[in-house]
């Protein structure tokens, strides 16, 4: 959900592959039972104790066997990372060692993970690396680009949208949030649905009621709601971590500028 | 052809330009639209466009992906720009609509789905009537989508048309054979629908196992054959 942390993370454990594990603010605590290995976090600012003692958020530390690592949601964020020197034993499923819960494929029998369950590591690697912390990631809009349908909303709507706050739910997972239309900008506006088209990650589709919701990475497919923007890619991560009952703000960009938030964000 | 325009929105209430017409889809895609409502002609139109950027393998084209009547082109901003990548696609929109080979799959169904009953009658026809008018003549596959493995299949003749159920169904089992909209759909696993279940087929179109993992693809002919 929040491709910059995921990519910190591994950064900060010396990750040789990609895999790792997303938690949610369900927490995790883990008992390291043989070998040793680096581990590395970030996220959001969740707080993390290793054998009872506070450690900073983001960081990184080599675990042995008996250590015990212990995270629980804090401050802010929606969504934490852990990434592991060594790579997570898993199987490939169609080019990817993920999980997808939806369509139950991937990691542990397709599921998200439960306590009892066991993890296994793959070959040697990883060192802890000091990796600098780059600055949190400024607030402000969410930026946007205008949408396929944008069109079909009147100008006076559209207006309205990049104008008014909206406010986040906790109607949220890993395929959508549905945002609280407060201002009404929506309100009262019908649009019939439309031919189904593919959809992106950061889609802002509006439902029959009026209701916006901003797709994220476990979207469906295809959808047939008029969608009047979709979040830019370097604002997408930080649109995930935004927790339910905080505002936000949208603020359209052109796609040009969207591509070179992009490039600056690359390390 | 239209450039890609949607950077000039608000005020611009403007009707639907000429088709095929190239749009923005964010900031990582370019969506290539043949139609704006269902449309045999359309579809047909996307899946040989899409099947003709497999072909060709432009490069900084992350993904191709087929939708009902429009086509989806990912793309990597590093490699491709936005100008650059619509020409290389206009370019490919010229030229005949002429269909590769497509194959042709016999799906054997039980037609003893809940709803067969009330899709019948809301047709004026028996049961045998409804699955004797369903199965005449072929369909082809419009799309995949929705789901691991879930095809849509097309066209029936307007009569057989009928509307979505007003309640959705939180599950129906894979293998469950659907319709509504003109349309037979089929479930490759558990899903929530609101079409209706007028069947079911031991044909799974979904393996992870095997690459690739279905076996239907769009532009595929389908032939539906009755099991008792």
């Amino acid at each position: 959900m929040d491709i910059d942390a995921h990519r910190l993370a591994g950064a900060l454990a010396g990750a040789s592959d990609k895999t790792g594990i997303e938690l949610t603010r369900a927490g995790l605590d883990l008992l390291v039972e043989s070998g040793g290995l680096t581990v590395g976090w970030a996220g959001g600012a969740f707080d993390v104790q290793l054998n009872g003692e506070r450690r900073p958020w983001p960081g990184s530390a080599s675990i042995a066997a008996g250590d015990r690592l212990c995270i629980a949601p804090g401050a802010a964020g929606n969504y934490g990372y852990l990434r592991f020197g060594k790579k997570l034993d898993l199987p490939m499923v169609l080019g990817s060692r993920a999980t997808s819960t939806r369509a139950r494929l991937g990691g542990l029998e397709g599921r998200a993970l439960r306590a009892g369950d066991v993890l296994n590591f793959s070959e040697e690697g990883g060192t802890v690396q000091s990796v600098c912390s780059p600055d949190p990631p400024e607030a402000g809009p969410v930026r946007f680009v205008w949408g396929i349908h944008a069109d079909k909303f009147a100008a006076g709507i559209r207006r309205k949208f990049v104008e008014t706050p909206f406010r986040v739910t906790s109607a949220m997972d890993r395929m959508g949030v549905r945002l609280a239309d407060e201002g009404g900008v929506f309100a009262g506006s019908s649009i019939l649905s439309l031919i189904s088209d593919p959809i992106l990650p950061g889609d802002i589709q509006i439902l029959g009621d009026g209701t916006p919701i901003v797709l994220m990475r476990d979207h469906q497919p295809t959808g047939g709601y008029p969608r009047i923007g979709t979040i830019v890619s370097a604002d997408l991560g930080r649109f995930a971590q935004i927790r339910s009952g905080e505002a936000v703000v949208f603020a359209p960009v052109s796609v040009d500028h969207a591509h070179q938030l992009m490039r600056s964000g690359r390390p | 052809m239209e450039q890609p325009s949607n950077q000039s929105l608000p005020g611009d209430d403007r009707h639907w330009p000429t088709l095929p017409q190239i749009v923005l889809l964010g900031d990582s895609a370019l969506l290539v639209r043949f139609g704006q409502s269902l449309d045999d002609a359309a579809n047909r139109a996307a899946l040989v466009f899409a099947a003709r950027l497999e072909a060709d393998g432009i490069v900084g084209v992350v993904e191709i992906v087929p939708s009902l009547v429009s086509v989806l082109v990912r793309y990597d901003p590093a490699q491709v720009g936005v100008a650059r990548l619509s020409g290389e696609l206009a370019l490919r929109l010229s030229g005949d609509g002429a269909f590769g080979e497509s194959r042709t799959h016999r799906i054997a169904v039980r037609f003893d789905g809940p709803d067969i009953g009330e899709v019948a009658a809301l047709l004026g026809l028996s049961i045998d009537g409804f699955v004797e008018a369903h199965n005449r003549g072929g369909m082809r596959v419009l799309a995949t989508g929705f789901a691991p493995g879930f095809v849509y299949c097309g066209f029936h003749e307007q009569a057989l048309a009928v509307p979505r159920r007003t309640l959705v169904r939180p599950q129906v089992s894979a293998g469950s054979v659907l319709f509504a909209a003109g349309q037979t759909a089929i479930a490759a696993t558990d899903i929530p629908t609101g079409w209706h279940v007028i069947g079911h087929t031991q044909f799974r179109n979904f393996d992870p196992t095997v690459n690739p993992p279905t076996q239907l693809r769009a532009g595929d002919q389908i032939i539906f054959e009755v099991v008792l």
